[in-house]
């Protein structure tokens, strides 16, 4: 990068270089760049001519003065003991303040001498002068509440010695009159409520408002009693006193960075090259640049990588796996203990901290790269009082999101990441402890229904469908139903039927499922029902719903359609209540009748409203494992067509649980689920990008 | 009103049509549907209730026999089951999952609506993909998981890794509903509560939570009800009768034939239901609204 002859501040603003000797250079390296081949050489060999650093006269000039800067500071001390002499406040924020300001008197005079040398003498000056401008300010008025403060007091001391019973009577007689008055307000209300001038509920707020009334007159009168009257008074005074000294600095900070951002740097670096050098140790690079508080952050973050990240990766404090080479090996050839899904997981471990690592590489880098850019064009860096104000309000999402995004990450990322690698191993019964890479076998399998586990996957997945539809959309059709029965003008006692069909919703599922499986079982009461209404009295040839497959299912659906109709009746109700009257007046004038009115108002507008939760309800019945599994355990079974592990009955979900936590066979559980958790993704994507939350989020 | 004057036989003064014989028999067979369905929610339930209280049942339970009242199905769910250990499990989980989701959930959805940060819209495509993912997409990896952090963490139970399950798997979702429901509270308070001196979480605690209020208690009030109802994610993890939650330790009463016990199981659920009843009754319309404010669990 060029030298150039101005600088950059943070606004924008161009300044003319200080610094003769960059500004030298910054001249010539300007005219080469305009300059004709023919005179390029003659440029270039002024350019090499130019003195020396150490041997420029500007560069002697400085070095003087900052000799004399020197001194000044170390004369600093000296000068402290007489301003304290001097100042005669006893209060140690008022010292202090004066001090501080007296002393950057001294110094703004000094500096004020200097400024056509050098922006940072430009912005010593300025700085020390509005301390030394503001400061003392500052304590004076702290000075002024601190005497108002023992003025108060000593009202304070007064009032509390002070016989104060004549001000209690007359706040007495004062209360009692108010309150004579607000009767005598109420009387009038009453009265003009007798005579029908206004109605009931403005007769209630009136009265409302005149017993608030008059509260506040009494309570406004109590305040201003001599002795709450100082107490309060000696409150504020001391509220302000405590939260006034820090608003001051704050706006004496807030006033030097104001300067810091109008007054450029000059530096004789022209490429970034500390954030290169630095990339491997973030912290440091911040420290070289001088950001000291902020370096010890990255520090921190420095340690993460060096301690934690890199380390876990390579296999040192791993629980039992081996770092990433554990995740490429699965602990093959390891000892008889080594598992391969410990090695699994915590190789995904480790890569997740590797990201997070790269990540801290990656921001650490910026942060200096582009702090020094903005310094070669003339930009000050942040002070820690900007860094701090800038990380309130950029930083704050970050610092609060961390501990979600850390659950998120290993409660959530990791388990999902690890189903699917899972998915292209052989972890089986007799895989348990060891397991191997094989690709898609598992996958292959399902497609194809080969394999122990892989065989009945088309048969459930056929009937997870058929039972999704069909259970679903009973229950649609049930809560429908009932709420357009229910919410007839007509109908009595609607809040009566809407509590009834509330409690299936209510009612945990689990406890309604078990106990519907328990009147179902062999000798359950519904069955024997069944089959006293069959007349079957041989025990021989009773029918067994839990026995028989097309029982089990059709007892299944209408189970769910009891189940799941409250929750859709509750939703349209909602919906209905919600729909303008006016709609079915018009309807009506124009000679609509009820059916027609329910087919083309009704309808379409709970339709139209209520459509992406019904998605919603299609999946989770998909997902619901609770009714098949607690009903009849996916049963019952039949070998021949769906092996030892799956049911007639079971869905993809509860084939799932079954294959991978009763049977063992993860891998091609694992399997199964990625396939199912990727249709279930893409529908409920297409539920959820209709809703009305998504299509109006300003992203 | 028209109750009073459809007295007044002479005159028909109602806002509504007159009642014809076709809308009388149609109000009439609506009244029939209804109680017929009334009568098929309340059976089952009632059954429930009485079979809990019939002392003349052995281990199993039988309808439409002799009845005598009794608590003996009571004492023994009290006495020989560890029906009060599942009970303050199941309370310790949901209350632990619903404050833990309160507190995440109140940064990232403030954090989310408020602030416009670097990766503010890649994580919020992420938040909405990652909520379509099922529960159980992990199933396999929880266990190991589990054994993995007990063994740096000691004193981490199943029962603590549940919460964080529960906890976890909400934090998309309900970040995304509170998010829409922040971003509907208009910003010129926050501003006027800047301009005053307050931080960024003084400006929630003071401004967004109390407007908010209504929408955390509805994600409260499902991260709470959430693990009542679960069965599958504790029957995974938790493998001591004692650690049970109610779901998991009520089916070990019907599951097997030796500790068959079918009216101690009715008298557990009626105890479970009544509080979570009383619930969805009182607060209907809060649960409902909740729930169709655009979340969809997948």
């Amino acid at each position: 990068m060029k030298y150039g002859t101005t600088v950059l501040d943070d606004i924008g603003n161009a300044h003319p270089r200080k610094n003769l000797r960059l500004r030298e250079r910054g001249v010539l390296e300007e005219r080469l760049e305009e300059a004709d081949k023919s005179e390029r050489a003659a440029i270039r060999a002024e350019l090499r001519a130019l003195p020396k650093k150490a041997d420029h006269p500007y560069e002697k000039d400085l070095q003087s003065v900052r000799d004399q800067e020197k001194k000044l500071l170390q004369g600093a001390r000296e000068r402290r003991q007489k301003f304290l002499s001097e100042i005669k406040d006893k209060d140690p924020k008022i010292r202090s303040w004066l001090l501080e300001a007296a002393e950057s008197e001294e110094r703004y005079r000094f500096y004020e001498k200097h400024l056509d040398l050098s922006y940072d003498f430009e912005l010593e000056y300025k700085k020390h002068f509005d301390i030394a401008d503001q400061l003392p300010a500052a304590a004076a008025e702290r000075r002024a509440l601190l005497d108002e403060l023992d003025e108060a007091q000593a009202d304070l001391k007064k009032a509390q010695t002070e016989d104060n019973s004549a001000a209690k009577a007359e706040f007495e007689e004062f209360r009692v009159q108010r309150i004579a008055e607000r009767d005598a307000e109420k009387a009038k209300l009453k009265q003009m409520r007798h005579d029908g001038i206004i109605s009931a509920k403005a007769l209630a707020n009136e009265q409302k408002m005149s017993d608030l009334a008059a509260d506040e007159d009494i309570k406004s009168k109590k305040r201003s009693l001599p002795l709450a009257f100082a107490k309060d008074r000696v409150r504020n005074i001391r509220h302000k006193l405590k939260i006034d000294a820090a608003r001051k600095e704050k706006l004496l900070n807030a006033d030097i960075s104001d300067q810091r951002r109008r007054t450029p740097i000059e530096t004789n670096k022209r490429f970034p090259w500390i954030s290169w050098l630095t990339i491997l140790l973030p912290g440091l690079g911040q420290l070289i640049i001088g950001q000291r508080l902020k370096s010890i952050f990255f520090f921190l973050g420095s340690l993460y990588i060096y301690l934690i990240a890199i380390p876990y990766s390579l296999g040192y404090g791993n629980y039992r796996g081996d770092g990433i080479a554990g995740l490429l090996s699965l602990a093959e050839g390891g000892a008889r203990l080594d598992r391969s899904i410990i090695f699994m997981i915590e190789g995904v471990i480790a890569v997740i901290l590797l990201v997070l690592a790269l990540l801290l590489y990656y921001f650490s880098f910026r942060d200096v790269h582009r702090n020094e850019k903005k310094e070669i064009k003339g930009i000050r860096l942040n002070n820690w009082f900007e860094t701090r104000s800038s990380l309130k309000v950029d930083g704050f999402p970050f610092i609060v999101s961390a501990p979600a995004a850390l659950v998120t990450i290993f409660i959530v990322i990791l388990p999902i990441a690890v189903t699917i690698l899972i998915s292209f191993t052989n972890y089986d019964p007799t895989h348990q402890s060891k397991f191997v890479w094989q690709g898609l076998v598992n996958f292959k399998q399902i497609v194809a229904g080969q394999g122990i586990a892989g065989g009945p996957f088309w048969l459930i997945t056929g009937w997870t469908i058929v039972w999704t539809l069909l259970a679903t959309s009973l229950a649609i059709f049930i809560g429908f139903a009932l709420a357009l029965l229910v919410n007839q003008d007509r109908v009595l006692g609607k809040r009566f039927f809407r509590t009834i069909y509330l409690l299936p919703w209510a009612v945990p599922a689990f406890i309604t499922i078990m106990f519907f499986s328990i009147l179902f079982s062999p000798q359950g009461p519904l069955t024997i029902a069944l089959n006293n209404l069959l007349g079957n009295t041989n025990p021989a040839d009773m029918l067994n719903i839990k026995h028989t497959t097309w029982g089990t299912r059709a007892v299944l659906i209408m189970l769910q359609g009891w189940l799941g109709s409250s929750y859709i009746f509750l939703l349209c109700t909602g919906i209905l209540q919600g729909i303008s009257k006016d709609l079915y007046e018009a309807a009506e004038i124009d000679g609509a009748t009820g059916f027609q009115q329910t087919r083309h108002i009704t309808i379409p507008l709970l339709l139209y409203q209520t459509a992406p939760l019904m998605i919603g309800q299609y999946t989770f019945n998909f997902n619901n494992f609770s009714i098949i599994y607690l009903f009849n355990g996916g049963g019952p079974f039949e070998p021949s067509k769906y092996g030892n592990m799956a049911g007639t009955t079971d869905i993809l979900i509860s084939y799932i649980y079954k294959l991978t936590i009763q049977n063992q066979y993860q891998g091609i559980g694992s399997a199964i689920t990625v396939v199912v958790s990727m249709f279930i993704m893409f529908v409920t994507w297409i539920g959820f990008s209709r809703t009305k939350s998504f299509k109006e989020e300003k992203l | 009103m028209s109750k009073k004057k459809t007295k007044n036989d002479a005159l028909y003064l109602s806002d509504r049509q007159p009642l014809t014989t076709a809308k009388l028999i149609s109000l009439v067979i609506s009244y029939i549907l209804l109680i017929l369905w009334a009568f098929v929610i309340l059976w089952p339930l009632a059954q429930i209730v009485i079979s809990s209280f019939n002392g003349n049942q052995g281990s199993y339970i039988s309808i439409g026999g002799d009845y005598k009242f009794s608590l003996k199905h009571f004492n023994y769910l009290f006495n020989e089951t560890y029906f009060w250990n599942w009970v303050t499990n199941t309370i310790f989980i949901a209350v632990a999952t619903a404050l833990l989701t309160l507190l995440i959930v109140s940064f990232t959805g403030y954090a989310y609506s408020r602030f416009r940060f670097s990766g503010r819209k890649a994580s919020l495509m992420t938040i909405m993909l990652l909520q379509t993912v099922p529960t159980f997409a992990g199933i396999t990896a929880f266990y190991t998981l589990h054994s993995i952090i007990a063994a740096v963490i000691p004193g981490f139970t199943r029962q603590l890794f549940l919460i964080l399950i529960y906890a976890g798997g909400g934090i998309a979702s309900n970040t995304f509903i509170l998010k829409g429901y922040i971003d509907g509270v208009s910003t010129e308070l926050d501003d006027a509560a800047r301009i005053d001196g307050c931080g960024n979480l003084q400006v929630y605690r003071l401004i967004i939570m109390p407007i908010a209020r209504p929408m955390l208690a509805i994600i409260a009030l499902w991260s709470f009800i959430g693990p009542f109802l679960d069965y599958m994610m504790p029957s995974i993890l938790l493998n001591d009768p004692k650690s049970y939650t109610l779901a998991t330790g009520l089916h070990t009463l019907i599951n097997d034939q030796y500790n068959m016990q079918q009216p101690a199981f009715a008298a557990g659920g009626l105890l479970t239901a009544i509080p979570i009843v009383i619930l969805f009754i009182a607060l209907q319309k809060e649960l409902v609204s909740g729930l169709s404010s655009g979340a969809v669990k997948g």
